[in-house]
């Protein structure tokens, strides 16, 4: 197996083309995985943040971001329905958002009940009262430029009403392209002007001893006219719309598969044209008495190595950019394993760029040593 | 130059082929060959036909051509030559004549398209791929005219690769091919990689790999024709040395009249048929 590494690092050119080969394409691979994962992950986020089981929603919303407002008296027979403990509501629509110095803005503004959920943010919500009005705005540090606050609490306008924004939060940024603010239900639906017995979103928790799935069952038999989902339904149904529906999505993977095939057609072109530099070298190795295994093998071997060398450059490049590009991309996220994971998908590009080569490798006659 | 060996066993004539006959029928007819197993030679689970151990190594009524129809030339016709155990064969012959046919077959690199050929007593053509990889893995060494070394590996690597092929589990490969380019007088230039070596001692280093793991048969194709006279005689001297003082057989093909004094018997090929066969004494 030396005359594997010897073979590729003897030629360090050949070699560096091959190694910036599957490093850009692990890069590609890592960097579209986060954003698609990113996008995944912000798609569903305030509907994994609640504690709800059930939500119900209007007839046919395709994602937390298109709630239309249902009754009042959803909710209200929702609460009657054996099984359930608590019901809290969550609102959300687009508004239009004045600084003082009188720059005007759009935001998605999410209102919801403060029993919705600890991770949910909402200022009221159990925790994260302390210093804080029952009525303040929280916005995300990643839209600090849009929302153009420089010190808190900050007078502004939310949809012509006086609102005022009092903290900065982590982890729930814009994706939408316009800033999230949060604030409590009452706030929210006085600034969209929706009825105070109407909701958007009418969240359930289901008591202990009660099955999710059979309250489910009864609720859209009492409900017909809305949709009942389960959390992660809801969630899943979110995030198809976002990345399939949308194309958004699509248009990640896409980027994703084309940064393996372009990984594949370099590193199919290095390891060919290596192999085939050497191929007298391998036709001397048959004739020595090397068996058609140890042939593959060393071609294999080259290409693997070719693939771990540029699996490590390309996540070594990566992570830190990813890092860096979350000032621009708040969403985008990189969870730990997938860097590890995405090293299956290069040495599987190694190994199958290697085919084409170790075919050569191994029909050559090693006859052809006895010619000068 | 003194032979210690000399052959006094060379099948030069067809009485003595026709001698071998019956030894021919026992490989055409399965149900007469002795099918042995020779584990300590071959492959696990590879089984060959061994015959009578005059057959050591050569070829019997071997035929080989290229091309078809009208277009087909014979590289050797109904050629039979036989080399004992021990002696050092030179095999001359104008270009075409079909001495490096004669070797690809000796080396089981070709395959005749009549006749038979024997290594080590076994029939080879008669043998897989696998079977024929494995003849030559574990009893023959190769030296050729362009040296074929390995490039990228060092003049130690490219002898212990040889100890390799022939024994996987062998730990002690460097050690023992740093003792053979010892013994020519390689010891100072074992790290250095075939490009920084003269054409002598790259030659040398090809037969350090050749000999590595102690092959019985040394095939060697034109292996003084890229050397100077003195680099020449050495190779020439090394190879006679592996017959005089560890019995290997020994088949060098060269135009290189300097060999005819190194060589037990000379055998001229004109035309794809043997010409001529001499003793040398």
């Amino acid at each position: 197996m030396k005359l594997a590494w010897q073979n590729i690092i003897h030629d360090r050119a050949r070699f560096s083309v091959t190694v910036l080969g599957v490093s850009f394409a692990v890069f590609l691979m890592v960097f579209q995985g986060s954003l698609l994962i990113g996008f995944l992950r912000a798609a569903s986020r305030l509907i994994d943040a609640s504690d709800s089981d059930i939500w119900i929603t209007a007839r046919g919303v395709q994602a937390f971001e298109f709630g239309t407002p249902i009754e009042g008296r959803v909710r209200e027979m929702a609460a009657g329905v054996p099984g359930v403990l608590e019901t809290s509501r969550v609102c959300m629509a687009f508004a239009v958002y004045r600084t003082t110095n009188g720059k005007q803005q759009d935001v998605a503004l999410d209102g919801a009940d403060r029993n919705v959920g600890k991770r949910f943010p909402v200022p009221n919500a159990l925790g994260s009262a302390e210093g804080m009005s029952p009525d303040a705005l929280l916005y995300d540090v990643s839209d600090r430029d849009l929302i153009q606050v420089t010190a808190m609490p900050a007078e502004v306008e939310v949809n012509r009403h006086r609102a005022s924004i009092e903290r900065q939060i982590e982890g729930y940024g814009a994706f939408l392209g316009v800033p999230f603010l949060f604030t409590s239900y009452r706030n929210a639906s006085r600034y969209m002007g929706v009825g105070p017995e109407e909701a958007m979103f009418v969240l359930l928790r289901v008591d202990k001893g009660y099955s999710t799935s059979d309250v489910q069952q009864n609720l859209r038999q009492r409900l017909p006219e809305v949709d009942v989902l389960t959390r992660d339904e809801f969630a899943r149904k979110s995030r198809t719309y976002w990345t399939i529906k949308t194309g958004a999505g699509g248009a990640i993977l896409t980027a994703a598969v084309l940064g393996f095939l372009i990984g594949l057609v370099v590193v199919s072109q290095t390891i060919y044209a290596n192999t085939m530099e050497n191929i007298e070298e391998y036709a001397t190795l048959k004739a020595l008495g090397a068996p058609k295994s140890l042939v593959a093998r060393i071609v294999l071997t080259q290409a693997l190595l070719c693939g771990a060398v540029g699996s490590v450059l390309g996540l070594f490049t990566v992570i830190p950019v990813v890092d860096h590009a979350k000032s621009l991309i708040p969403w985008i996220y990189m969870p730990w394993w997938l860097p590890a994971v995405m090293v299956l998908p290069s040495m599987t590009m190694c190994s199958l760029a290697s085919i084409a080569s170790v075919r050569n490798a191994l029909t050559v006659e090693p006859g052809r040593v006895f010619r000068a | 130059m003194p032979k210690s060996r000399l052959m006094n066993t060379v099948c030069e004539d067809s009485g003595e082929l026709a001698s071998n006959a019956v030894e021919v029928d026992l490989l055409k007819s399965p149900a007469n060959s002795r099918v042995l197993a020779v584990e300590d030679r071959l492959e696990p689970g590879l089984t060959v036909h061994e015959v009578a151990s005059s057959h050591f190594l050569g070829v019997e009524g071997a035929s080989v051509s290229f091309g078809k129809g009208s277009a087909r030339v014979f590289a050797l016709r109904d050629v039979s030559l036989m080399f004992e155990r021990g002696t050092l064969s030179l095999v001359m012959g104008p270009s075409g004549s079909g001495k490096t046919t004669l070797l690809s077959m000796l080396g089981c690199l070709l395959s005749p398209d009549e006749g038979s050929v024997f290594v080590d007593d076994v029939a080879v053509n008669q043998l897989a791929e696998t079977g024929k990889t494995a003849i030559r893995q574990k009893k023959i060494g190769f030296v050729f005219q362009a040296f074929r070394l390995f490039h990228s590996l060092s003049a130690i690597d490219n002898v212990a690769i040889g100890f390799e092929l022939r024994d996987p589990k062998q730990s002690q490969r460097l050690e023992m091919a740093r003792h053979l380019l010892n013994q020519f007088g390689l010891g100072d230039k074992c790290n250095q990689e075939p490009n920084e070596l003269s054409p002598g001692e790259r030659q040398r280093v090809a037969v350090a790999r050749a000999l590595a793991g102690n092959p019985p048969i040394l095939l060697a194709d034109e292996p003084t024709a890229s050397l100077d006279a003195q680099a020449g005689r050495n190779i020439c001297q090394i190879l006679r040395n592996q017959v005089d003082e560890h019995g290997k057989t020994v088949v060098v093909v060269s135009h290189d009249p300097r060999w005819r004094e190194f060589a037990d018997r000379t055998i001229t090929l004109c035309d794809g048929q043997v010409e001529h066969q001499e003793k040398n004494l």
